[in-house]
C-alpha cells in the first residue's frame, strides 16, 4: 500500500513537472529560479544592448545623415563584399566538401585539415600575411616591377577584401556542407545507380540537390558575419580608399568627423541589425521545407576520379596549400626580415622583429589584457552556456525555444553592431573607458558558441534519463544538477576553451571599444601594422597564430 | 528476365577481412532466391556484389549471358539492368512519387508520353494508383516501400534485388507486403534475389534458400528440404533452433559425451559412419510430459522458459546441464517445473574437424 501511494505521488509530480506553465500556480523551486536567472542574464547581455541601439536610432532620426554619400558608399561596399564573398565561400567550401567527402582524392584527410586551417587564423592576421604575398613590396611584385616597371597588381582594394573574406569564411561553408553530405543516406545514390545513373550523375541529381538547404544557410551565415568584419577591410581596403561600414564607424568614433557620433553610429548599427535579422528570417523561410532523411548503415560510394585523379589531386593540393600554407610562410619570412622589400636571403634573416615585438611594452600589456578578458569571457560564457544549453534541451517548458533563440541571436548579428550597442550603453552603466566593456561585448558575442556546443549533443539523448532520476526520488532541481548538468559539462568545457581562444585573438569588438589601458593583443598588432611596423606586426601575428593553433589542437585532443 | 550465376566468387576487403569465400551459385530465370544468414554472414555483401557496388577480388559474376565482374573488370551498377529495393526505402525526398518512379525510364531515354503511361501502370500494380503527384514526406512507411518497389520494377529489370526490403516495416504490414510481393513477382516472372535475416520470411517467399555463414554458402535448398534435411548442424541450429550434441556412434546408436542422452540407431538419420559425430535435434522432435518419477531420473529436465505460440509452445529445458529447445503442441509447463524428455529423432553429421 505504501509503495502504491509513493508511486502515485511520483507520477503526479512528474506530470506537474512536465507542464509547469499549465500548473495552477508556478511552483518556486531551483529549476524555475535557474531559469529566471538565465533569462535575466540574456536580458542584460543580449536584449538590452540590441534594444538600446534600436531605441537610440529611432529617437535620434539620423537617417538623413546616414543617407549621404559616405555612408551610402560604405554600405554598398559592405553589402557587395559580403554577398560576393559569401557566394565565393559557398562555391569553394561546397566544392571542397564534395571533393574531400565523396571522391577518392589522394591524401584527402590531410588536405581536409589544411583546408580547415584558415578558421583558426584571425582574419586580420590573414590580411597581414597576404600583404606579404601580394602587397606592393612582395617578392612577386618587386620582380614584376623590375621587368616591366610597374607592379603586377596588389591585394589592396575591394577585390582584395572580397578575396580575403572568401579565404577566411570558406571553411565554415565546408563544415556545414560536409555535415549535410554525411546526413544524405548512401542508399539514395545507390538507388540512382541501379536506376541507370552514372556515379557523377547520381551525385549531381540526387545528392547535390539535397544539399540546397545547407548551401543556403551557410551563405546567409557567412554573408551576415562578413557584413561587418573590421580587420580585413581596414588593412587591405583602406589603403585604396575602399571604405566599408565597419571602417567608417571606426573613423566616426575615433575622430569625431560627425556631430553626435554615437547616435549616427547607432543608426548604422540599427540598419545593419535589421538587415541581419531580415537575412535570418529569409533563411528560416527558405529552409522551412527540410527533407526528412533516414539514417543509413551503408557507407557512401566514393566517386572514382579515374584517369584525372592525379590532375585533380595536384590542382586541389596546390589550391588549398596556396590559400593556407603560403600565407603562414609569408608571415614567417616577413617576421625574419628587417623591412619589407628586403630580399629573402640567409644573411638578411634576423630575429630582431620577434624580439622587438615580444618585448615591446604594448605587447605585454596587450597580452595580459587579452588573456584576462578571454579567460573571464570563457568562464562566464561556459557557465551561461551550460545553464541555457542544458535547460532548453533537458526540460520541458514553453519558453525554451525563445530562450535558446535569444541566446544564439548574437551569432547572427554583426560584431560591429554588438560593439556599438555596448558603446552606447557604456556611460549609462558606468563602464565607459574600462576593459569590462570589452568583456561584456565578448560575452554577448560568444555565449552562443557554448549554448550550441552544449545543446547539440544533449538534444539527442532521450528525456528518460532525467525521468529515471525523478522516479528514483530526485526533485526536479536535483535531477537537473545530478544528471543533466553532469552530462553537459564536457561539452561546456570545450565550449569554454573555444570562447577563450576566439576572444584572445579578437579585433573587431576590441578596436571599437578601445579604452586607455585596455588594449588587447589584436589591437596591438593592428596598431603596429597601422604605424608601419609591418615586420613586427607579422612576427606577433605569427606567434599568436601558432599559439592559437597549438591551443585549439590541444583542446580538440582533450575533448576526444 | 535473366539468370544470375556466380563462379568461385571471393571478396576480400582491403582490411584483409574475407567478405565472400568461394561462392558458387546459380539463380535460374524467374526464380525467387532468398539469401539467409546471421548478421556478418556475407548475405548483403553477396547482394551488393551482384548489384555492382562491390567488386569481387576473384571469380566471375554473370547476369544473363553477360559477364559483369571477373576479378579484373567490373561493369558499373547503372549498366547492369537491375532493380533494387533498400531497407530504408531510399525514396528521393526532393522529388514527388511520379518523378521518383520514372527515374530509371528517364535514364533509359524513354520518351515522356510513354514514361507517364508506364509510371501510372506500375503505380497501379503496387496499389498506389493516383499517387504520382504526392510528396514522399506525406506517405506512410508501407507506401514509401511500395514507391521504392515501383521504382525498382518500372524499367523491367533483368534481376530484382531486395536488400532487407521488408525489415524496416512493422509486423502486420510486413506480412501483407510479403503476400503482395510474392503475387507481383510471380505474375511478372521476375528473377529475385532477396536478402533477409528473418528465417520465416525466407522460407515463406523463396523457391530456394541460400544459407550463408562466415562468407561461405552452407546450404542451398528448397524451404522444405532446409527444414527437414539441414546440411550441417550449424544450418539446423540457425534455421530451426536445433540443439547440437557432440558424442559418438556405434552399432547400437548414439551416445552423448558426458550426458545421459542416448538414441537408438533407428532414430538417427544422416551420416552412418561409426565413431565421433555430432547430432542436431530439431525442437519438434523433442517430446516432454510432466514427470512421474519421484526422484530425478536420467531423462528429467527443468523448464527454463516456456513461450506460447499459435501452433505450439516453445519450451527451453535444462537437461543435466545441456540446454535443449523443444516445440510442443500439447504441453506448456510452468517455468521451474520438472518434465520427462524423450528425443524422437535426430540428424547425425560427421564430427566437425
Amino acid at each position: 500500500m505504501q509503495r502504491v501511494l509513493t508511486g502515485a505521488a511520483v507520477r503526479g509530480r512528474a506530470r506537474e513537472g512536465a507542464r509547469p506553465v499549465r500548473a495552477p500556480r508556478v511552483r518556486i523551486d531551483g529549476v524555475s529560479l535557474t531559469r529566471a536567472l538565465l533569462w535575466a542574464a540574456c536580458l542584460a547581455l543580449v536584449l538590452v544592448p540590441l534594444g538600446t541601439i534600436l531605441v537610440l536610432a529611432a529617437g535620434g532620426n539620423h537617417l538623413a545623415t546616414i543617407l549621404q554619400g559616405d555612408v551610402v558608399e560604405a554600405a554598398i561596399n559592405s553589402l557587395v563584399s559580403a554577398t560576393l564573398s559569401a557566394a565565393g565561400a559557398v562555391i569553394v567550401g561546397g566544392g571542397l566538401a564534395v571533393l574531400l567527402d565523396r571522391t577518392d582524392l589522394p591524401g584527402r584527410r590531410v588536405l581536409r585539415l589544411f583546408a580547415l586551417s584558415p578558421l583558426l587564423v584571425p582574419p586580420f592576421v590573414g590580411a597581414i600575411a597576404w600583404i606579404g604575398i601580394a602587397g606592393p613590396t612582395s617578392p612577386v611584385n618587386l620582380w614584376w616591377r623590375d621587368l616591366f616597371g610597374a607592379p603586377l597588381g596588389t591585394i589592396y582594394g575591394g577585390h582584395g577584401v572580397v578575396f580575403l573574406l572568401v579565404v577566411h569564411s570558406y571553411p565554415i561553408a565546408m563544415l556545414v556542407v560536409s555535415a549535410a553530405l554525411r546526413r544524405v543516406p548512401a542508399d539514395l545514390e545507390h538507388a540512382a545507380r541501379i536506376g541507370g545513373a552514372s556515379a557523377v550523375r547520381a551525385l549531381g541529381t540526387v545528392t547535390v540537390p539535397l544539399l540546397r538547404p545547407a548551401l543556403v544557410s551557410s551563405f546567409t551565415l557567412i554573408a551576415v558575419s562578413n557584413l561587418a568584419d573590421f580587420g580585413i577591410p581596414s588593412i587591405v581596403g583602406l589603403p585604396e580608399r575602399y571604405v566599408t561600414l565597419s571602417t567608417l564607424v571606426y573613423r566616426y568614433i575615433q575622430s569625431g568627423t560627425v556631430d553626435r557620433p554615437l547616435e549616427v553610429v547607432a543608426t548604422i548599427g540599427a540598419v545593419l541589425l535589421v538587415i541581419a535579422l531580415g537575412a535570418l528570417v529569409l533563411d528560416l523561410l527558405a529552409s522551412r521545407r527540410r527533407w526528412e532523411l533516414d539514417s543509413s548503415a551503408s557507407t557512401p560510394q566514393r566517386l572514382p576520379l579515374g584517369r584525372s585523379r592525379l590532375l585533380v589531386a595536384v590542382l586541389a593540393w596546390a589550391f588549398v596549400l596556396t590559400l593556407t600554407l603560403l600565407p603562414l610562410l609569408a608571415l614567417l619570412s616577413q617576421s625574419l626580415l628587417p623591412a619589407p622589400g628586403v630580399p629573402l636571403a640567409i644573411e638578411n634573416l634576423t630575429l630582431d622583429n620577434v624580439v622587438r615585438a615580444v618585448t615591446a611594452k604594448g605587447t605585454a600589456t596587450g597580452a595580459t589584457t587579452s588573456v584576462l578578458l578571454a579567460v573571464l569571457a570563457g568562464l562566464v560564457c561556459g557557465v551561461l552556456g551550460l545553464g541555457i544549453g542544458t535547460l532548453v534541451t533537458r526540460t520541458r517548458a514553453r519558453d525554451n525555444g525563445l530562450l535558446r533563440a535569444v541566446a544564439i541571436l548574437p551569432q547572427a548579428v554583426p560584431g560591429l553592431v554588438i560593439a556599438v550597442a555596448w558603446l552606447v550603453l557604456a556611460p549609462r552603466i558606468g563602464l565607459f573607458n574600462t576593459p569590462w566593456l570589452i568583456l561584456c561585448a565578448y560575452i554577448t558575442s560568444f555565449v552562443a558558441l557554448v549554448v550550441q556546443a552544449v545543446a547539440a549533443p544533449l538534444a539527442a539523448t532521450p528525456l528518460t534519463v532525467e525521468e529515471a532520476a525523478r522516479a528514483s526520488g530526485a526533485s526536479r532541481f536535483r535531477a537537473l544538477l545530478d544528471v543533466s548538468f553532469r552530462m553537459a559539462v564536457p561539452a561546456a568545457l570545450s565550449g569554454t576553451v573555444l570562447v577563450a581562444l576566439t576572444a584572445v585573438r579578437e579585433l573587431t569588438l576590441s578596436v571599437l571599444l578601445l579604452s586607455p589601458g585596455a588594449q588587447t593583443l589584436g589591437v596591438t598588432i593592428f596598431n603596429l601594422q597601422q604605424a608601419g611596423a609591418y615586420n613586427a606586426a607579422s612576427a606577433l601575428s605569427l606567434l599568436i597564430t601558432l599559439i592559437g593553433l597549438a591551443g585549439l589542437g590541444l583542446a580538440a585532443r582533450s575533448s576526444r | 528476365m535473366a539468370s544470375v550465376s556466380l563462379d568461385s566468387v571471393s571478396l576480400r576487403y582491403p582490411s584483409g577481412a574475407m567478405g565472400l569465400a568461394d561462392i558458387d551459385l546459380r539463380v535460374g530465370d524467374g526464380e525467387f532466391v532468398a539469401l539467409l544468414g546471421p548478421s556478418g554472414s556475407g548475405k548483403t555483401t553477396l547482394l551488393r556484389t551482384v548489384a555492382g557496388f562491390l567488386a569481387p577480388t576473384a571469380g566471375v559474376v554473370r547476369i544473363g549471358p553477360d559477364v559483369v565482374a571477373d576479378g579484373k573488370t567490373v561493369v558499373p551498377p547503372e549498366s547492369r539492368g537491375l532493380g533494387m529495393v533498400f531497407q530504408q526505402h531510399a525514396v528521393w525526398p526532393h522529388w514527388n512519387v511520379g518523378r521518383n518512379v520514372e527515374y530509371p525510364l528517364r535514364r533509359a531515354g524513354m520518351p515522356r508520353a510513354q514514361r507517364a503511361a508506364r509510371v501510372a501502370e506500375v503505380l497501379d500494380l503496387v496499389g498506389l494508383d493516383g499517387y504520382a503527384r504526392r510528396d514522399p514526406a506525406t506517405l506512410s512507411g508501407g507506401q514509401r516501400q511500395r514507391v521504392a518497389l515501383a521504382r525498382a520494377i518500372v524499367g523491367e529489370p533483368r534481376v530484382l534485388l531486395l536488400d532487407e526490403a521488408l525489415s524496416a516495416l512493422d509486423e502486420p504490414l510486413r506480412d501483407r507486403l510479403r503476400i503482395e510481393l510474392q503475387a507481383l513477382t510471380r505474375r511478372m516472372g521476375l528473377t529475385v534475389l532477396h536478402v533477409t535475416h528473418d528465417r520465416d520470411e525466407a522460407l515463406a517467399l523463396a523457391d530456394r534458400v541460400v544459407v550463408l555463414d562466415g562468407g561461405r554458402i552452407q546450404q542451398v535448398a528448397t524451404p522444405a528440404e532446409l527444414v527437414e534435411r539441414p546440411a550441417t548442424a550449424l544450418v539446423a541450429r540457425f534455421v530451426s533452433d536445433a540443439t547440437r550434441v557432440i558424442g559418438s556412434r556405434d552399432a547400437s546408436g548414439f551416445a552423448a559425451d558426458g550426458h545421459p542422452l542416448r538414441l537408438p540407431a533407428s532414430g538417427l538419420q544422416g551420416a552412418r559412419e561409426h565413431g565421433a559425430c555430432e547430432i542436431a535435434i530439431l525442437p519438434g522432435d523433442v517430446e516432454i510430459e510432466p514427470t512421474r518419477a519421484e526422484s530425478g531420473s536420467a531423462a528429467t529436465a527443468t523448464v527454463v522458459s516456456s513461450l506460447f505460440g499459435r501452433d505450439g509452445n516453445d519450451v527451453l529445458l535444462d537437461w543435466a546441464g545441456m540446454t535443449v529447445r523443444c516445440h510442443s503442441r500439447t504441453q506448456r509447463p510452468a517455468v521451474g517445473a520438472r518434465v520427462d524428455v524423450a528425443v524422437r529423432r535426430a540428424v547425425a553429421y560427421a564430427a566437425a574437424r
